[in-house]
Order: C-alpha cells, then structure tokens, then sequence
C-alpha cells in the first residue's frame, strides 16, 4: 500500500517526509488503518485456521500438515490479541481519529505531531514483535489473550509458553508505550485546538468519544504495561510476583516462592475492562454521528450522550472483577462487582435508546454507512443484553470460560466493534481518498456480515448454557463436547462464509481506491467541519483559512435553508436572511 | 433497502427466538442440590433479557421504517422526561434482576460447613484429576510435592511417606460420591490454574496454585457425570478430565474399604 | 491514487442559514477552549506561547499516566505485604514478607539531593524567563547580579541522586537482598528501579537543553523546554518522596 501511496506523489520532494516518516495526522491516520487492515486480515485468518481445525482436525494445511492442540492455542492467542489491541484498540481510536479529530474541531495540526508519528511506529515494531513470535521455537504463546500467570510465567509450562510468550510481553509493552504516546496528543489536542466557536459542548460525538477513550488509555495502559514489566521478571530476573511456592512442572520443582497467581488477573483485568471500553467507545461515537448524519436528524439527547460516554468511563475501572467471579476471589468482593457492573450497563443500554431515539421519525437514508451503524445497533444490543446475566456471580459461575462469553463478546465487541469501524470507512473513504466507494459492493459486504456475524455467533450461547468450555484445541477430549460437534460445524460454516464475505470488502476497497468515482467536498451533506474542506483533504488542511464554529454538529432537518442542514461554520443567521 | 433491513431483523430475531425455543442443546440434567435453583435462576434471565432483546430488535426495525415528514419530529434534540423516564426504568429492571440474583450467589458461597461434609481433595495437575480421600481416621496426610511427588512410583501428588495421618489416605483418580451426602472439594494445584467444571452439578470453580480454595455441593442422583477443567491450562487442557461416580451411601462404604483394603504405601491405586 | 490533494481553496462555500439551539452571533475565540490560533501557519504553530500551553497540557497528561502507574504499584505493595500465601511444604498460611532495612542516611542525602535539583531548576526557569522577558523589550540584561548555570547544576545534582540510588542498591545487594528472594526485596528494586528510569527521562532532556547552546537551540525553545519539564521534574521529586513514605510506613 505505501508503494502505490509514494508513487502518486513522485513530484513532490521528499516522499519519504511525506509518506513515511511524515508528521501529517492525515498521513498517520491512514497508516494506522492500513496497519489495522493488515492485523485484521490475519487475525480473521487465524480464527478461520482455528474454526477448520476444531470440527476437521484430519485436514491438511498447505506448508503447515495436520494442525497440532498447541497451533490451536497459538493460533488463539494471536487471533486474540491481534483483533483486541491491533485491530480494535487501533483503528477506530488511533486511524480514524488521527486523521479526523483535528479536522472535525477545526484544526489543521494535532499539537505533538511528532509524538503522534513516534507513537504508529512503536505500534508498528510491537505489531511485528507479536507476529514474529509464529516463527520462534516453540511457536506463539499458548496462554491467551489473557495470560494468566503461572501458566505464562513458566517456560517449562509448554511449547509457547519460552520465547513466544516474552516476544508477546514485548509487543503488548511496545503498544502500551505507542497508546499512551497518541492519547497524550489526543487530549492536548482536544484542549488546545478547538476553533474558535467550538465549545465541548458543540464537539462532535465522535470527538467526545476519542477524548474520553485517550483519557482511558492514559490510566488503563500504565497498569498493563507495570504488569508486563512484572511478569517479564518472573520469567527471567528470579521475582516471584505471580509464583507460588511448591510447584511442580512437567516433574520439576520450580524454584520460587511467594508470588500470587490472582494478582496478574487482578492487575490484567483493572486493565482488561477498561481495554474492552477503550475498544467500544470510539465505535459508539462513530455510531452516534452516522445514525443522525444519515437519519437526517439531531443527536437525541446528545448532552445524556456525553454524560453516558463519561459514566462508561469512569465505572469502567470499578468493575474488573467481573472476570474473576470463580477465580479464587473473595465471595463477597463478588456482590460489589456483580452491582458495579450492573450500574456500568444503564449508560449503555441510555446510549441504545438515545441511538433509537435519533432514528425515530427521520428521512433515513440507507448508504451503507447507514446500514453498517443499524447492524452495529442490532448487535449492540444482542451482545450486550447477555452483560447482565454474567455480571450476575451465580449464574456466571456456570458459564463463566464457556462459549457463552465467547458469543457474548464477540457479538458486542468483535462484531458491533468492526460494524462501526466499516461503517466509518465507507463514511469518510472520499474524504480520506477522495473517491466514493461502490454502494452495491457495500451493501452486499453488509448482507453478508450481518447475516454472517449472527449465525456464527448466536448458536455459541447454546453451546455455552450445554457447557462446553472455551479454548478447547479439539472436540475430542470429553464426551458431552463431542456430542456438540455438528453446532460446531454449522458454526465454522458460518464464519468461513462471513470472513470470505469480506473480500467483497476488500475489492471494494483498493477497486475504489483507484476508480472510484470522484467525490466532491460534502458527499454525505454532513455539517462536521472536515466537510468545509475539499475531498481529499489538503495537505495543508484548512491552510490559513480558520473555521469559525457558530453552531452544534448535528443542525440537521429544516431551517428555512435550501439544505436541510446547517454547517457548524456556517455564517450567523443575520435578521435579513431569516424567513 | 429499508423493508430489506427491517425485514431481516425481525427474521433475525425470529430465528434466534427458534434458537433458544428448541434449544437442540441445553443444560444437562441437573444433579445436584443447587442446581435446579441456579437452572431456575438462568432461565428467568433469558426471558427477561430474551425479551429486552426482541423489544430492541422490534423497535430498531420499527423506527427504521416510519418516517414522520412534518419537520417538528426532525427538530428534536431531546426530551429529558423521556431520557430520565427510560433510564430509571431500565435501571430499575437491572438492579431487580442483579439483587433478585444475588441470593443464590450468597447460598452457593456460604461458608458454613456442613458438619457431616464429606471432604475431598482435588489436585489438578498438567493434564489430570487426583482426588483424595482422607480415609478411615478422617485426616490428610502432609504433603510435599516438591520433596515427594513421583507419579511414576504412584504418589503422584507427594504425600509424605513419613506421616501417619497420610497412610490410609486414598488417592483416586475417578471422583466417588455418596448420593444425597454434602460434600466439600478442597481445591489444589501442582502446576498452573485449572478449574473444576461439573456441568451436571452446576458446579466450577477454579483451583489456583498456591491457594486453598474450598467449594461445597450436594450430589442428589446416582449416575455417572464427566468433570472436565474450564481454565486454559496448556497444551491437553481440552482433555483434562475425571469422571464423577454418584453412588449410594452403602455401595459408597464398600468403595472406601476396597480401596483401603492391604494398602501399605499410599498413592494411586 | 493521493491520499491528500495540493487544492487549499475552499469550493465548498459555507452553507447560509442556521439555527438550532445555543446559536451565538459569533466572537473571535469565543467559548472554545483550545483558540490556539494555531490555523496552519508555522509561525502560529511555532510562536512560543502557543508552545508552552500544548506542552504543559501534554505534560500534565503524562503525569497522570505516571501517576496512574506508581498508584497501580503502591496497590501491589500494600496489598502483597498485607495478604499471607499457601505454603504448599508447610502446608498453611505464611507471610512471606521480609521487613526491609532501609539505609535512611542515604535516602536522606539523595531526597535532598532532588529537593535541591529542583530548587535550582525553578531558580534556571526564573532566570531564563527574565532573559527571554528582556529579549523581547529588546534589551540586554544587566550583567550586574551573578547568574550561575542553574541547569547544569540541576544535571548534575539529578546525576547525584541516581548515582545515591545505585550506591542503595549495592548496598542492599552486598546485604545479599537482590532483585530475586523476597517479594519485600523484589518490590523495591521494581518500584525504585521504575522511578529512577522516570527521572532518567527527564534528566535527558534536561541534559539536552542545558547542551542546547552548543547544539544550536534556539533559547526561546531552549526556554519553553525547560519550562515544560520542570513540571515534570517537580513531579518525579514529589513521586520519590511518596516512594520513600510508603518504603517507611508500610514496612510490614
Ligand atoms: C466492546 C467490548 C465489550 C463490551 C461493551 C461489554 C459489555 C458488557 N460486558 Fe463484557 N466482555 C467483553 C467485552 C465487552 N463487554 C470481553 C472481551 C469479555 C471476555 C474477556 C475474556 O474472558 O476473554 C467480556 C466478558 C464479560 C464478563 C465476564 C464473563 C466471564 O468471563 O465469565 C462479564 C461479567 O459480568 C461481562 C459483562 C458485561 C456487561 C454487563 C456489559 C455491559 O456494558 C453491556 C451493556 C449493554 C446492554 C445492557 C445492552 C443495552 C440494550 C438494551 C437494554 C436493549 C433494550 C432496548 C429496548 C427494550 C428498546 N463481560
Ligand atoms: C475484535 C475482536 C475479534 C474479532 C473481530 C474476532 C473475529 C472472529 N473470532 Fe474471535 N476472539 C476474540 C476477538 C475477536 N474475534 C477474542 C478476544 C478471543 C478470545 C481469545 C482467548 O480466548 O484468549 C476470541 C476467540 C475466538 C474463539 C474462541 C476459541 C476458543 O475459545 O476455543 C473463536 C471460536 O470460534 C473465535 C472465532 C472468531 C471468528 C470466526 C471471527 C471471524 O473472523 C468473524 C468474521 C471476521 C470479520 C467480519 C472481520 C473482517 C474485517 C475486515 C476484513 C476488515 C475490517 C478492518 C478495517 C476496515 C481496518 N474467536
Ligand atoms: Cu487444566 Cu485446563
Ligand atoms: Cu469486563
């Protein structure tokens, strides 16, 4: 991709400042997505590998044979970590937002752009640290996203669990750093770059929602990175923070002594539930902009909006204790979490009205951008009604490490999360390249998805409430989990469907990049600033001219105008030109 | 595209209603004294959400549809009666259903011991189930892994051969109950974390190295149940499994006795 | 396939009209919090106050997440100090916890050590304020007060203090307390090892800037620099003397 992006500009000097090494948010925004595209792809090809595997364990992979238990659990982990921090945690937050946070307040710089810079590149190495570790002895670590100490701080543990699990602890270190880094830009940015007129009150959701998320980022990923740091000198400076004495493994006595396996999941997970926010809420935003971009309509309740966003936020870090209901934890601590988390699902389930309410009795028009934000509404609310009952201790305790949190998540995160992340490249495609991407492709890709996302997912709450536990590299093992193979193969159908849907995304895609029919300034009659510039944008963003905001974001239906919407920088209604 | 959409929501949400109505798989039979609460608990939530999730889905392809062309609908930027209306009531349905739930919670952890509780201790290590009995004098002989351990030599989990109490412990590898008789599992581990999973008995509950996790159940039918390990353990976790034999009190006697009978070093039988 | 265009003029007029809620008839920098008048130009970008209030912001972001990281270790330390672990041999509940016997001297001479690198910091971001205030009238300052090198002393003093930390450390190690052993020890070294590595950051810059002359630096950024990362060096003093309080009162 960078070649053909170097090639377009050969006149301009330096290409390399301009494409690669470049301090343009523009530029980085997009690499960013392409980054994000490229984990995706392989993070959808490993689950693909893992579906085969589970239900035909006979069948051969090209360079690769017969798929062993611990490719499985390799193939796992990386599935999960790619698509947790390279695709989630990245594209919505970091691509679209590098490139659209500035724009959509006014301005034409993020105020570090170098930290901006500095930040994709780590993220870049660490990315490339995490894939490495496929081709080390003893393959990707087997622990899970998850990494539950002892089995991640034992080398001797299993095949993983040497060189793979320290080059995971690296990459997840790097990407801490690289977050950390564009958050940091994100909030000064935020603060400082506002144009003139543009009250907090007056930002976009989708800039509420960075905003929020970079603040999470900033206190989430400090703890993650300490308790990388920790687990690395369990593994190799002799610390015993997460072993226990008196263990045995694979018939030797480990020599440690003291550590506490709970503290890593107590630590992972102070980090791991605001991560799934951090992954969520930009997505939310995003939602929140399309629904009354393309519903013709205000935001409802855009101040409920703000405040929901802020109340995720804020109780996401109350309530990690919901992972570790039959850890070990004390019985009591339960109760407090099992309440936290059920305060934490009102402002979602406000936000599910507020998108409802911002749907309700408009002009709907169904590009498919639209259709991919209805699709992230539906499936919102299908992943996220099943929160409630896993926040409940009893009865997670029965499903608790089935497929049941598999469906679960997947459905509100992976699904409803990638839902807003296309819904968002379809939506500013020709501001980004300029060009319109094809509808007919679009909606297909959608039809595909949705049905997709839904027969893939939904039959693994019955294969959860049935118990069949999570993370099992083979149906084999146990008898009642073997009964359950012929709703497994139905599943992998599914999903081998649902990903090879996404190649449509795909031609689209890079068909569009270079055919795509222009796009002028305001294909989508938005009111958001980066509309006021020409498509694609300037290098020099708005170059000199200053946007001046005179109104919220979402002016949409009649206002006597001949559009049916009013630009945030549109000049003052002056007594003259009032109807 | 609209009557396309909405009319694939609701077909969606048809099919998963069919889903969850036919439920070709369901929970197993329950076995023991907690489990038809906890079922009863499971399927009250799957209503209640089931129909929060068919409302939602219902009202999401609603308003995809109806269009209201006088402007006074598309002007609106809120209404804070409606927002503080919806949340107190949605609120109010999650706290009901948290609290309402809570009680089992508090019955399943209770820390009271059943005076006559049969006591088990659960090992798990990399990939297998040990369970010990403490045998006729009712005492668990001392253990050292690290000094003892040779499974090899049957004594797989390191009891130490110079302590009486340890003995007539038995060391099993399948889990024998008495029917209708509390037990408590006293949950170990040798290695890394595993989870005890008795999906009959609606029972997990993660046995973590370094601790001394206590868990109580009562089975209530006689029969055979697979126990398998919830929590990631390595490379065999998917295989890592016992049987739970649920027999009646007597037979359960015999059992005991067998296994004691002539034993002069302890470990697996 | 571009994926910016050179066009900078505007086609797309503004739209006309408006209305909804909160309309104002607009003032410059009205209500907005962050009017940087940063619109592209690189003066705007450049010019200093613009500068100082970006990297004050970014600064204070950073401090919050070193904070957020330090409060997760404090956590740790309480916590692994109050809860006792399962000897498997032993068979029960032991606290595995070895009170430390802090080399207080030492924790003295190095706290005071920071405290006075931070005086002379505040002291280098005074003087250079002066200067850059009399560069702007244009004058030359009066050479009539002496004006020592605040910041290099700041180095120096800031390498006094790790050089302090390192002697602790030895001194624990010939005590035979490493990094391995005892959660007590092990929790330490982590906890004063990821402070240290935070004033290293700092001192770096610093180390930057007072070499600034010489590396051509224009002052006004040199200043601005300084400025900036006095926040910061400030903050890591008050981290220590948080470290040294919580070292001292939970002991176990
Ligand atoms: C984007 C990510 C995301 C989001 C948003 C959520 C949202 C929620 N999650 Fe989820 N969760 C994960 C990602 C996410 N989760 C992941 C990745 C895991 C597994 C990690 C692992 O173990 O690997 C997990 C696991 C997980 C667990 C642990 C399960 C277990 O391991 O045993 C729990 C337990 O409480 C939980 C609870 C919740 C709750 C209460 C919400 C709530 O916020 C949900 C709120 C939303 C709603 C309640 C829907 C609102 C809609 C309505 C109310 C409809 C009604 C409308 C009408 C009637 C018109 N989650
Ligand atoms: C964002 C998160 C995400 C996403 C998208 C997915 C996508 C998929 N997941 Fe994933 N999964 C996880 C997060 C995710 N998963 C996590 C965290 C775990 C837990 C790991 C652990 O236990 O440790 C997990 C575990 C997990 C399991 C459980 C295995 C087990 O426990 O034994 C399974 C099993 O079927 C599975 C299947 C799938 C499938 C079939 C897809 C499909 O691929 C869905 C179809 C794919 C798509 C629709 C996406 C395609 C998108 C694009 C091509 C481009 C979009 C990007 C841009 C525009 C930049 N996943
Ligand atoms: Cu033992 Cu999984
Ligand atoms: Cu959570």
């Amino acid at each position: 991709m960078q070649r053909s992006l170097i090639s377009a500009h050969a006149a301009t000097p330096s290409i390399l400042r301009r494409y690669v090494f470049t301090t343009d948010h523009k530029v980085i925004g997009v690499q960013y997505f392409f980054l994000s595209l490229a984990a995706v792809l392989v993070g959808s090809f490993l689950s693909l590998l893992m579906r085969i595997q589970l239900v035909w364990p006979k069948v051969r992979i090209p360079f690769r044979g017969e798929l062993k238990p611990e490719d499985y659990l390799a193939l796992l982990t990386m599935h999960g970590t790619l698509m947790v921090f390279f695709v989630l945690s990245t594209v919505p937050q970091n691509g679209f937002g590098s490139y659209f946070l500035p724009l959509q307040l006014g301005a034409s710089e993020t105020s570090f752009p170098r930290l901006n810079m500095a930040g994709f590149w780590i993220t870049l190495v660490s990315f490339f640290v995490l894939i490495s570790a496929f081709f080390v002895p003893g393959g990707a670590s087997l622990a899970g996203w998850t990494q539950y100490a002892p089995l991640s701080a034992l080398a001797a543990a299993g095949p993983g669990q040497g060189m793979g699990t320290d080059l995971w602890l690296v990459s997840i270190g790097l990407f801490c750093l690289g977050s950390v880094m564009s958050a940091v830009n994100f909030i000064a940015t935020t603060l400082r770059k506002r144009a003139p007129g543009m009250r907090l009150m007056r930002m976009p959701l989708t800039c509420w929602a960075w905003f929020v998320t970079a603040i999470l980022i900033l206190l989430a990923f400090s703890l993650l990175f300490v308790a990388a740091v920790m687990l690395l000198g369990d593994r190799h400076a002799g610390t015993s923070f997460f072993i226990p004495g008196g263990l045995i493994v694979s018939g030797r006595p480990v020599d440690h002594s003291g550590g506490s396996p709970l503290l890593w999941q107590h630590l992972f997970w102070f980090f791991g539930h605001p991560e799934v926010y951090i992954a969520v809420l930009p997505a939310m935003g995003v939602t929140s902009h399309l629904l009354s971009v393309f519903a013709r309509k205000p935001v409802f309740g855009y101040r409920a909006m703000v405040g929901a966003s802020i109340a995720i936020g804020a109780l996401g870090f109350m309530v990690w204790g919901h992972h570790m209901f039959v850890s070990g934890m004390n019985p009591a601590a339960g109760f407090a979490f099992s309440t936290l988390t059920t305060a934490i699902a009102v402002p979602s389930a406000v936000k599910t009205f507020n998108w409802l309410g911002t749907i309700y009795g408009g002009r709907i028009r169904f590009a498919t951008p639209m259709l991919f934000s209805a699709g992230f509404v539906s499936l919102f609310i299908t992943g996220g009604l099943t929160g409630p009952l896993l926040a409940q201790p009893a009865l997670d305790a029965y499903v608790h490490d089935t497929y049941f949190v598999v469906a679960h998540f997947h459905l509100i995160m992976a699904m409803a999360g990638l839902f807003a992340v296309f819904a968002a490249t379809y939506f500013w495609f020709p501001k980004m390249f300029g060009r319109m991407m094809n509808e007919r492709l679009g909606a297909l890709h959608f039809w595909i998805t949705l049905l997709g996302a839904y027969a893939t997912f939904m039959p693994m709450h019955l294969l959860g409430l049935a118990g069949h536990p999570r993370r099992y590299s083979a149906l084999t093992g146990v008898q009642y989990v073997a009964a359950m193979a012929p709703l497994q193969k139905f599943i992998t159908v599914a999903a081998i469907i649902t990903i090879s849907g996404q190649i449509v995304f795909l031609v689209n895609l890079f068909w569009s990049l270079r055919k795509g029919p222009a796009a002028d300034a305001n294909p989508w009659h938005c009111t958001t600033l980066e509309w006021t510039l020409p498509s694609p944008t300037p290098a020099a963003g708005f170059g000199g001219r200053e946007p001046v905001v005179t109104g919220s974001a979402y002016e949409y239906g009649d206002h006597g105008a001949v559009e049916d919407f009013v630009m945030q920088d549109a000049a003052p209604k002056t007594g003259a030109s009032a109807l | 595209m609209s009557t396309a959409l909405r009319l694939a929501l609701v077909l969606i949400t048809l099919a998963c209603i069919a889903l969850f109505l036919l439920h070709p798989w369901w929970f197993p039979v329950p076995a023991s004294a907690q489990a038809p609460a906890l079922d009863h608990g499971l399927k009250t939530a799957l209503w209640l959400l089931g129909g929060l999730f068919i409302a939602g889905q219902i009202v999401l392809a609603l308003f995809l549809g109806l269009k209201r062309s006088n402007s006074s609908s598309r002007h609106w930027y809120g209404n804070w009666r409606l927002e503080i209306g919806w949340t107190a009531a949605i609120a109010a349905i999650f706290f009901w259903f948290n609290v309402s739930g809570g009680g089992l919670w508090s019955r399943m952890t209770s820390a009271d011991v059943h005076s006559g509780a049969l006591r088990v201790e659960v090992t798990g290590v990399q990939f297998q189930w040990y369970f010990r009995y403490p045998g006729p004098d009712g005492a668990f002989g001392r253990v050292d892994a690290p000094k003892f351990a040779r499974p090899d030599e049957g004594n797989p989990l390191g009891l130490d051969p110079g302590d009486p109490a340890g003995k007539d412990d038995i060391v099993s590898s399948t889990l024998v109950l008495p029917v209708d008789h509390p037990v408590e599992l006293d949950l170990r581990a040798q290695d890394v974390i595993h989870s005890v999973f008795i999906p009959a008995m609606r029972l997990k509950q993660d046995a973590v190295p370094g601790m001394d996790i206590r868990t109580r159940f009562t089975p209530t039918q006689i029969g055979n149940y697979e126990l398998v390990c919830s929590q990631l353990c390595g490379l065999g976790h998917y295989r890592m499994k016992a049987t739970v034999r649920v027999v009646s009190e007597e037979e359960f006697k015999y059992w005991l006795k067998s296994q004691t009978a002539g034993r002069e070093n302890p470990g697996m039988k | 396939m571009s994926i910016t265009s050179e066009r900078v003029d505007v086609k797309h007029k503004p739209k006309l009209g408006g209305g909804g809620p909160g309309k104002i008839p607009y003032r410059r920098g009205y209500g907005g919090g962050g009017d940087d008048g940063d619109h592209g130009r690189p003066e705007d970008f450049f010019s200093s106050g613009q500068r100082l209030r970006r990297g004050r912001i970014g600064i204070a972001a950073g401090i919050v997440c070193v904070t957020a990281l330090f409060i997760g270790l404090t956590v740790v330390y309480v916590a692994r100090l109050g809860t006792p672990h399962w000897d498997e041999a032993l068979h029960r509940e032991v606290y595995g916890w070895k009170p430390l016997a802090l080399p207080y001297g030492l924790l003295w001479v190095n706290s005071t050590l920071l405290v006075l690198s931070s005086v002379a910091l505040e002291l280098a971001r005074r003087s250079m304020l002066e200067k850059s205030e009399f560069a702007t009238m244009g004058i030359r300052p009066p050479r009539l007060k002496l004006d020592p090198p605040w910041l290099a002393i700041t180095v120096v003093l800031g390498f006094g203090f790790l050089a302090g930390q390192l002697w602790v450390w030895n001194g624990f190690r010939s005590q035979g307390l490493f990094l391995r052993g005892n959660p007590s020890s092990s929790l330490f070294y982590l906890i004063t090892g990821l402070h240290a590595a935070h004033l290293a950051g700092g001192l770096i810059v610093l180390l930057y800037t007072a070499c600034g002359s010489w590396l051509r630096m224009r002052f006004e950024s040199q200043r601005i620099a300084v400025e900036i990362t006095s926040w910061y060096w400030h903050f890591v003093g008050v981290l220590w003397f948080g470290i040294f309080a919580l070292l001292h009162f939970a002991k176990g």
